[in-house]
């Protein structure tokens, strides 16, 4: 994991987060916005899930793997934007940029997801705006 | 835990099926001859339409929620006939063997230990009452067990959102004579058939039957078809019995009396309905004594639009699918800054003048402390439970009206039902406490006006953490300004918790949607993060208080 604050506080003043838009509980409790994270790694899973959906990912580190949690949007609302099950394939490499968890675990609440040649993919409960396909 | 359950179901006379229709549908068969007049074959209830009425509170007779088949009486179960046609359910060998397994395991494998819900056909004998409701489109399903709903399609169209899998699966109906069928389609490999482990996969597909044999009972059978798990298709069929009594549900919340009971979801003694019970009306009548109405400075009076909807009666129709726009409410109802991920709110107190609630200070501090992030492990909704009135008309998911004869139903996307009769009826008894609270409602003019009381004080008002008590009373104005839109006004009066009465104001949107399933806690990692927050701040105070 290689965490770059300076790119966190600049994806942190200029997005424009309406994210707690599909929560059910409270991003500032759970999430710490002064831990930014930048992650690459291979989806192991993507869970389908309301009201969020997870995308698991296999980071590198120093020879090390490390799966993290990823949590987006409510699964009703990318099947309201006409994503399906099976749109994410495992082993799809994903640039994530977000906020981990307050807890230190390998979780972080998703900015937005970048594919390997730059398209973006939808992210979730911080950038509901980025969910068309 | 049940017995709560019990108390909320009061007993009195339910309206019984209207004599009119049933004339009315004799004089149309003796009309139009032999072929029609052939249906009607018992006393049963019609509606306008003609078709029969289901409607009102019902409950399955026997022991199917515990064991589909013939079983003798073991842990937790109690000894039954089968309800499947033919006796035995047609397992495949290795599906057979699972079975066994699950029925080993079933303490804790049983998806309703972890209060899942429990799919179809599942939840229609579960043993708890649900009540049906019938308009033109659609047949309505609000259950006691964990306020889960079945919204079912008879307006004939294709579902707008195909092959989603859910938990309570897509329900799309039609009538073959007096017999409502309902296809059950689209749903996961989860759920049980009973307490013994009698399962499916992901192929099963469900076909209800719903046929009424006489005013007070219904024949339920379904057939089961998943060429995965089971060898040809079976059936079952089971009683449905009204509840002659009841007038309405009351509430049996899974989860919620689960964490209330192994203490995860901790008691608040200033806002939960106290004990002795005896202590509500003292406490209420001393925080009244400090509570003024302020004179004055009524809101300006809504006036309904030229191009609203309305029903054969003239009354609005508000029925649809709907999301209020309501400014991030959720996350704050008075108006603030965008501070870390709790985004900028618009506001939606319209009285106060000032846009502020007018909170009691003891209130305020627990407000402000709310807000903090040790507590977002405190929200009800982090738990997954009810959202409580009103929250639940401007947290950030959609919701269905309805409008079946008597009442006005909503269904929450995020798995919830509020059933708001319009027969003018009391309020229930006072030590009756609901998450949702008790709502009756009645029109003024063309506005639909909802008195909720009965609430239970467990409920936050958003995410800040909006302070609301078991003394809460609200009283909600829906107003139709055009045919999609509606003016949602709720007053909150509370003395416990602040010292005037005051008002949110929001417009809330129609929409061409169909609702999905929403299963909170399925899945509910969130919660276990927010607890380690909590837990970590307590453990420091805790340290710090010992140095």
């Amino acid at each position: 994991m290689r965490t770059i604050r300076k790119m966190g506080m600049m994806l942190a003043t200029c997005m424009l987060i309406d994210g707690t838009a599909l929560a059910h509980h409270s991003f500032t409790a759970e999430f710490d916005q002064k831990k930014p994270v930048r992650l690459v790694g291979k989806v192991t899973e993507m869970k389908w899930s309301n009201p969020h959906s997870w995308i698991y990912i296999d980071v590198e580190t120093n020879g090390k793997t490390v799966n993290w949690a990823l949590e987006t949007g409510a699964a009703n609302a990318l099947v309201r934007r006409g994503w399906k099950k099976g749109d994410l394939p495992t082993g799809t490499v994903l640039i994530v940029d977000g906020w981990q968890a307050r807890n230190g675990s390998p979780t972080a609440n998703v900015g937005t997801v970048t594919f390997s040649d730059g398209r973006k993919l939808f992210a979730g409960s911080s950038k509901e705006g980025e969910l068309s396909k | 835990m049940y017995s709560r359950f019990l108390r909320a179901r009061c007993p009195a006379a339910i309206p019984r099926p209207r004599l009119s229709a049933l004339i009315a549908v004799v004089l149309v068969a003796a009309l139009y001859g032999p072929a029609q007049a052939a249906v009607i074959t018992a006393a049963v209830p019609r509606t306008t339409d003609g078709k029969p009425d289901l409607q009102g509170i019902w409950q399955a007779r026997g022991t199917a929620a515990d064991d589909l088949q013939r079983h003798g009486a073991s842990r937790g179960v109690k000894a039954g006939k089968s309800v499947v046609e033919g006796g035995a359910i047609p397992y495949q060998t290795w599906a057979a063997a699972k079975k066994r397994q699950n029925f080993a395991n079933r303490k804790t494998a049983d998806p309703l230990a972890s209060c899942y819900f429990p799919g179809v056909p599942r939840i229609m004998y579960l043993g708890y009452p649900f009540h049906i409701f019938q308009t033109g489109e659609h047949v309505a399903i609000a259950f006691a067990w964990s306020s889960v709903f079945r919204l079912i399609y008879t307006d004939g169209k294709p579902p707008l959102h195909d092959g989603v899998e859910s938990w309570m699966g897509n329900s799309r109906g039609h009538w073959e004579g007096d017999t409502l069928v309902v296809k059950v389609t689209d749903h996961n490999d989860k759920t049980w058939f009973d307490m013994a482990g009698d399962f499916h996969s992901d192929a099963l597909s469900v076909t209800e039957r719903y046929t009424m044999l006489d005013a007070d009972s219904i024949s339920y059978a379904a057939e089961m078809e998943d060429s995965k798990v089971f060898t040809k298709p079976w059936k079952i069929g089971v009683t449905l019995v009204r509840q002659k009594k009841a007038t309405g549900l009351g509430e049996y919340e899974c989860q919620a009396e689960k964490e209330e009971a192994n203490g995860a979801f901790e008691p608040d003694p200033r806002t939960w309905f106290p004990k002795p019970v005896s202590e509500a009306s003292r406490l209420v009548s001393q925080a009244a004594a400090t509570f003024s109405t302020p004179e004055g400075n009524a809101l300006p009076e809504l006036k309904p639009g030229d191009k609203i909807r309305r029903m054969a009666d003239g009354k609005p129709d508000l029925s649809g699918y709907y999301q209020a726009n309501s400014g991030n409410a959720n996350q704050g109802l008075e108006r603030h800054d965008k501070e870390e991920f709790t985004p900028a709110t618009r506001g939606i107190v319209v009285d106060p003048p000032d846009g502020l609630l007018p909170y009691r200070p003891w209130a305020r501090e627990e407000q402000l402390s709310r807000a903090q992030p040790y507590r977002g492990y405190d929200d009800p909704t982090a738990h997954c439970f009810v959202a409580g009135v009103p929250r639940s008309m401007y947290t950030p998911s959609p919701y269905q009206i309805l409008q079946p004869p008597g009442y006005v139903v909503f269904l929450f996307e995020r798995m919830s039902w509020r059933v708001i009769p319009m027969d003018g009826r009391a309020h229930l008894p006072d030590k009756v406490r609901l998450w949702q609270g008790d709502s009756v409602g009645h029109w003024e003019g063309d506005t639909l006006v909802v008195d909720t009381t009965n609430l239970n004080g467990r409920t936050w008002l958003n995410e800040v953490g909006d302070v609301v008590s078991y003394a809460e009373r609200v009283v909600e104005r829906f107003t139709p300004v055009d045919a999609g839109k509606i003016v949602y006004r709720a007053t909150v009066t509370d003395p416990i918790v602040y010292d005037r009465p005051w008002t949110i104001e929001v417009l809330v949107n129609k929409q061409a949607e169909e609702l999905l399933e929403v299963a909170c806690h399925e899945d509910n990692g969130d919660l276990q993060h927010l607890k380690d927050v909590r837990d970590e701040y307590r453990a420091e105070q805790k340290k710090e208080k010992s140095r």
